[in-house]
């Protein structure tokens, strides 16, 4: 693949490849739009006031009732509002002013929200929840195709942390699912596309591995499902995502601006920006484990436990550093077929 | 079975699954019952997770897998292939919120849909604890259990109450399934409320560890 822009361009063609086989909006041309609608592209669309009106085509409205019929606003509205409350509270250290936040405007806005069951929590923790929910709930209405899916609190909450300010907390929100968006289609076609990149990096670099991983039928991957929903956000510290997440929106940022990837291999040893950094470190935290995975575990099961229990066990230098030499050994070949 | 570590011992292994809405404490459950642990701030479940634990029934050792999985139904494809190999099933509402309730007609059709006839269900109603708050009558609940031959617990997982017995009673349950099976036992309809065979194939997780049992 010769241009930065083609990776992205080939991720397009894989999605519609894989979208194939069904007749409902994942034809979209572009996986960035939703179909019948252009409100995720465009500097136009930083109106607040615009998205509440969406045209959509035939098929996506089919593809909305589809999924209205089992989930609608109001259950998208009684999730968020489970997951606001218990979002972890890491946080607090590296925002001191939304911490010192007093009792009163967190029970004030704590109410206009329709928060519930908030009397035992901290007024910082109530003021988190409450700004998770009402940018949540702005996403649900401005993005309906994909609305509220648990794990998004999860990317939402370190945003809103460094961010003081909700309308601008939301569109960097808005902005981050752009890509995030697609984990939660309820098709499945963007985490499965994911997952089958993670499986091939694999195949790839450690064939040995590999052929581990066939023998127990866990060659899809899926045991790398959380990580990849949420970013890696359970397995790491707070400190540690925002640091993992900062050099994956450098390489995203690298790619839009068209920075070429000989001026950018002199800075980072021959590793070229790429939009997949994450699968690449999702891959090195499995290839980290290999001869563990190798000489004790014969189940699927006991991989997904090992991977349910990295949380805390990961150095994300290391990570990133295992990551981005993967990148420069695969990238050609995993590039080239996605 | 190299796989499992030396300090599983066990005659049987039974697979289980958790099920039901958002937010009705099935982690919890599952943390009390493995772990003894109950933490009110405990994260959403994304896709799905899993824990074990060995009781004894009669004179054998039953080691329980249990699968917790997501509860929005936006995970059901990732978590509906995790049924697959279960013999019994805890379905779990949220007694204070009825709506998790009206949610249990869909979710057990979903599980019938998965799994093998003779899955032993459970319906649990959990969060007794908060008597206040409560929307669902257990005489509700046990006439919807009754209706759809399931059994049925009411449970706190913050106070530990029935958590025991409900795991307790679905794996014992199941283990009588299984012995009557081997045995060749004809029916008796007072202690099952259905059928008496329990599919154990051969790439069933519930597979018996050792031989003898199914080959009868």
């Amino acid at each position: 693949m010769e241009g930065d822009d083609s990776s992205r361009r080939t991720t397009n063609a894989d999605v519609s490849a894989l979208n194939s086989e069904s007749s409902d909006s994942d034809s979209s041309e572009d996986p960035e739009v939703i179909q019948g609608s252009t409100f995720l592209d465009g500097e136009e669309e930083n109106d607040p006031d615009v998205p509440l009106k969406r045209k959509f085509s035939p098929s996506t409205n089919e593809w909305l009732s589809k999924l209205h019929a089992t989930e609608d606003f109001s259950t998208w509205q009684r999730i968020i509002r489970l997951d606001a409350i218990r979002a972890n509270t890491e946080w607090m250290p590296y925002s001191v002013s939304q911490a010192a936040v007093s009792d009163r405007r967190a029970c004030r806005l704590a109410k206009a929200v329709g928060l519930k069951d908030y009397d035992h929590l901290e007024p910082y923790v109530i003021f988190h929840a409450a700004r998770l929910v009402t940018i949540l709930e702005a996403y649900a209405l401005y993005d309906p195709e994909i609305g509220y899916c648990q794990g998004m609190s999860d990317l939402l909450s370190p945003i809103i942390s460094v961010i003081p300010d909700d309308y601008e907390a939301f569109w960097c929100f808005v902005g981050f699912m752009k890509k995030a968006r697609h984990n939660f289609r309820l098709d499945e076609v963007g985490i499965r596309r994911q997952l089958n990149i993670v499986s091939k990096i694999i195949k790839c670099k450690d064939s040995h591995l590999y052929r581990h991983l066939e023998k127990l039928k866990a060659e899809d991957c899926f045991f790398v499902y959380r990580m990849v929903v949420v970013l890696f956000r359970r397995e790491l510290t707070f400190e540690q995502t925002i640091c993992l997440w900062e050099v994956m929106w450098a390489d995203q940022a690298a790619i839009r601006a068209g920075i070429g990837k000989s001026a950018w291999s002199r800075i980072r040893q021959r590793a070229p920006p790429t939009d997949d950094l994450l699968l690449y470190a999702i891959a090195a935290s499995v290839l980290q484990k290999r001869k563990l995975i190798i000489e004790n575990y014969g189940s699927t099961d006991d991989i997904i436990t090992e991977c349910n229990s990295m949380s805390g066990q990961l150095d994300v230098w290391k990570l990133l550093n295992d990551a981005h030499d993967l990148v420069v050994t695969l990238h050609d070949k995993i590039e080239s077929t996605f | 079975m190299a796989a499992y570590r030396a300090d599983d011992d066990y005659d049987y292994l039974f697979k289980l699954v958790l099920i039901g809405d958002s937010g009705v404490g099935k982690s919890n459950l599952l943390s009390r019952f493995t772990k003894n642990e109950f933490n009110l701030e405990s994260k959403s479940t994304i896709g799905v997770e899993f824990a074990t634990r060995s009781i004894r029934v009669d004179d054998k050792v039953v080691k329980a897998q249990i699968w917790d999985t997501a509860g929005q139904e936006r995970y059901r494809a990732i978590t509906s292939a995790y049924y697959r190999g279960a013999v019994g099933a805890l379905l779990v509402y949220d007694v204070t919120r009825h709506i998790t309730f009206e949610n249990v007609e869909r979710w057990l059709k979903e599980l019938r849909d998965h799994t093998d006839s003779n899955i032993v269900i459970m319906l649990v109603g959990n969060k007794a604890d908060l008597r206040h708050l409560r929307a669902v009558s257990t005489e509700e609940a046990k006439a919807f259990a009754e209706r759809e031959k399931t059994y049925f617990m009411e449970t706190s997982a913050l106070e530990s109450l029935n958590v025991e017995n409900a795991f307790t009673e679905v794996l014992t349950q199941i283990y009588h399934v299984v012995s009557r099976k081997a045995l060749e036992v004809g029916d008796d309809p007072a202690a099952l409320p259905k059928g008496q065979t329990i599919n154990v194939g051969k790439d069933d997780v519930s597979a018996l560890k050792k031989i003898g049992c199914c080959s009868a």
